[in-house]
């Protein structure tokens, strides 16, 4: 309890960081602040020294923030709510955007990049999610997309409709005892939240109304849910899902216990390692759908922002920074020294990555539908209820219906709560 | 020089000794309780960019609040499970531990090491162990799988296992303090008059023991009950929020939805929970003083 009090204290009470020092001599100091790439360092640290090369007078720190999501939007909402100006540039998650814009945190970007241009270079998703009432508030850096992903040694092939990877997981295990069907994450955080909204989409569903009404206590929603929750029911899926993120379902399909799952791309290189029991053995492709048109996976990934309380000055240099750090050579660089995912179609057309990095080139398909969850300054309000409501119905806690009544009611409170 | 005014002198003196803690602890403890009662009686939330008063309009819809009244059942059955059981398996832990035996230095050392590992850390290690699909308690436990973590009913359990798996260690130290204030001779006087070790311990050790069984009992609960790090860890409040405790809602909603205003409430409504529980325990601590 102290602990928490203190930090809403120091968050919102005092310390006005100041601008990075150094200003003297005629030299800028620019501060990124960002998630570690797991990786050999080098490249990018050769990446930002272009940077300096080409922008005399400017030094560039960058700062790391934890890896954790969580961790590092509570850093955030502490320190930006506080007016700190000890940082240039940031990154902010898909679903982060428009709350950050709409708190008055990120600085517009509509002049350096403006919407059509986005709309032109980058994929649809991604730039549904940076771009708020028509202004650009961020730009795509590197994504994530969920996948099905399967066994080429257990199934003819990928399944497009639910109906389908029912079936051929069903032959599977009834061929090898102890199989298990679908693994996916049905844990009760923001995964259970892509995973759902999947489903959503799957069924014809939509986030959002076109008033920006978030859209829950519907048919597709309902057929969503009750998807997910008889996958547990009918023994496709088992009934430990309810406990699992992305590192307990890879772990149970990469033992070769699983004929299917759902997760993000990272799972592919774990899975093709050399003592991977299922290396060679595995297939990607867009999740299914009721009607077999190839599914959207849920938007993950990064965006590069401006910190609105920094002077006029120093947001130009750092749009400047955003520009070079999301330019196709920077997309090149993040994807094949770090197996990021471009966030520009004509990179995946690039012949190097596509003999360097074959895996991140075949994920085209999926990353052009790839959607964000519902773009709404509200999203992680809301993002809570959504999480709590549909674990109740993953794990038969309440009935669709009656989570899904729940949650609408409750989010429309908070929407309606404001101004 | 009247003794009054040398009286006067030394009060003098030693509010100034005392000054620097009282500073500290109004710094550090004081301000903190304050500014979160402060900012409770706000619609805060940072997103929507406001802050007005609203007087107690967060701690009324909080009465309404049913997923509060969740979070508070949950953190009461979590306190009174977890500190019971510590408290029953403490005892005979304790008992054991007094027995002079060869090696008794290590092995007071030892039992202490769940107590010393970091909970975040523990809590990881257990989440491992309850892995439904290659945990380890699974695969000791005969029958069906169970789904420790991913089932309403157990989830909760499970982190309630955790807890006394940790701090049993420490409780039991503190029943063996309170042990080793007994006098032997109250003990030699029992065995002069024949009475069996049974009635030795009902009639002799546990009421000796009382005031330090009170001890642990307001240690424990007050703990249990701003527990956060190890369910966190385990289920972040899932499934469905039937581990979610005061203290997560108070996270979540502080942290993760950026809700100030309703945050601080929940934290100010938390903290009176301990306050009156404490106040209990200490009543009943302070009647057995004056009763001996």
């Amino acid at each position: 309890m102290f602990a928490l009090g203190l930090a809403v204290l120091v968050g919102v009470g005092g310390c006005r960081r100041e601008e990075a020092a150094g200003e003297a001599a005629g030299r800028t100091r620019l501060v990124f602040k960002y998630q570690p790439l797991w990786g050999p360092p080098e490249p990018f640290r050769e990446l930002l020294a272009r940077f300096e090369r080409e922008n005399p007078g400017v030094e560039l720190v960058t700062e790391a923030l934890p890896n954790a999501s969580d961790l590092a939007h509570q850093f955030f909402l502490t320190s930006l709510e506080g007016g700190a100006r000890d940082f240039d540039v940031l990154v902010v998650d898909v679903v982060w955007v428009p709350e950050f814009a709409r708190a008055g945190w990120i600085a517009d970007l509509s002049g350096d990049f403006p919407p059509e241009r986005l709309r032109e270079d980058f994929f649809p998703g991604p730039v549904e999610a940076v771009v708020v009432e028509g202004r650009t508030y961020a730009v795509p850096w590197y994504l994530d997309v969920g996948l099905l992903y399967y066994r080429t040694d257990l199934v003819p092939r990928a399944p497009r409709t639910y109906a389908e990877l029912e079936r051929f997981a069903r032959e599977a295990m009834a061929r090898t005892p102890g199989l298990q069907g679908y693994v996916w994450q049905g844990r009760q955080y923001e995964g259970l939240s892509c995973n759902v909204y999947e489903a959503l989409w799957g069924h014809g569903g939509r986030a959002l109304s076109d008033d920006g009404r978030v859209l829950l206590d519907d048919a597709p929603a309902r057929e969503a849910l009750a998807y997910l929750r008889g996958l547990v029911e009918r023994g496709v899926s088992p009934a430990t899902v309810t406990a699992f993120s992305e590192e307990e379902s890879r772990r149970v399909f990469q033992e070769g216990r699983a004929v299917f799952m759902r997760n993000w791309p990272y799972a592919w290189s774990e899975a093709q390692k050399p003592d991977s029991p299922i290396r060679g053995k595995v297939g990607i492709a867009p999740l299914p759908t009721v009607s077999g048109e190839p599914g959207s996976g849920a938007l993950g990934g990064w965006q590069l922002a401006v910190n609105a309380h920094v002077s006029p000055a120093r947001r130009k240099l750092a749009a400047r920074l955003i520009a070079h750090l999301t330019s196709p050579e920077a997309n090149r660089v993040l994807a094949l020294s770090y197996a990021r995912n471009p966030p520009r179609p004509a990179v995946y057309e690039d012949p190097r990555l596509r003999e360097v990095a074959p895996f991140i080139a075949s994920l085209l398909p999926m990353v052009e539908r790839a959607k964000p969850r519902p773009v709404t300054p509200y999203y992680n309000l809301i993002s809570d209820v959504l999480q709590s409501e549909f674990s109740a119905a993953v794990a038969g806690l309440r009935t669709p219906e009656a989570a899904l009544k729940r949650a609408q009611r409750q989010v429309d409170h908070l929407m309606g709560e404001g101004p | 020089m009247s003794p009054r005014g040398s009286l006067e002198r030394e009060r003098r003196q030693a509010y100034l000794l005392v000054a620097p803690a009282v500073l500290v602890l109004g710094g550090v403890a004081l301000y903190p309780i304050l500014a979160a009662v402060w900012l409770s009686l706000h619609r805060f939330i940072l997103v929507f960019g406001e802050r007005r008063f609203t007087g107690l309009e967060n701690y009324a819809y909080l009465l309404g609040d049913s997923r509060f009244w969740a979070a508070l059942g949950n953190t009461a059955y979590f306190t009174a499970v977890a500190v019971t059981v510590e408290l029953l398996l403490a005892v005979p832990l304790a008992l054991l531990l007094q027995k002079a035996s060869p090696g008794r230095g290590l092995l007071r050392a030892s039992v202490l090491v769940p107590w010393a590992i970091p909970t975040v850390v523990s809590a990881r290690l257990w989440a491992w162990m309850f892995n439904p699909e290659y945990g380890v308690i699974n695969r000791m436990l005969p029958g069906q799988d169970i789904n420790w973590l991913g089932a309403p009913g157990y989830a909760l359990h499970a982190a309630i296992l955790v807890d006394v798996w940790k701090t049993t260690p420490f409780v039991a130290l503190l029943v063996l303090a309170g042990l080793q204030g007994i006098s032997e001779d109250l003990y030699k006087a029992a065995r002069v008059d024949g009475a069996s070790p049974w009635r030795t311990f009902v009639s002799l050790t546990l009421p000796l023991l009382k005031p330090a069984l009170l001890l642990a009992l307001l240690f424990r609960s007050l703990d249990a009950f701003r527990v956060f790090d190890a369910i966190y860890v385990l289920t972040e409040g899932g499934p469905a929020n039937t581990t979610e405790t005061l203290s997560i809602y108070a996270y979540k909603t502080l942290m993760r939805s950026g809700d100030f205003g309703y945050g601080s409430t929940l934290s100010v409504a938390t903290f009176l929970c301990v306050v009156v529980l404490a106040a209990v325990w200490l009543r009943l601590l302070g009647r057995e003083e004056t009763a001996r």
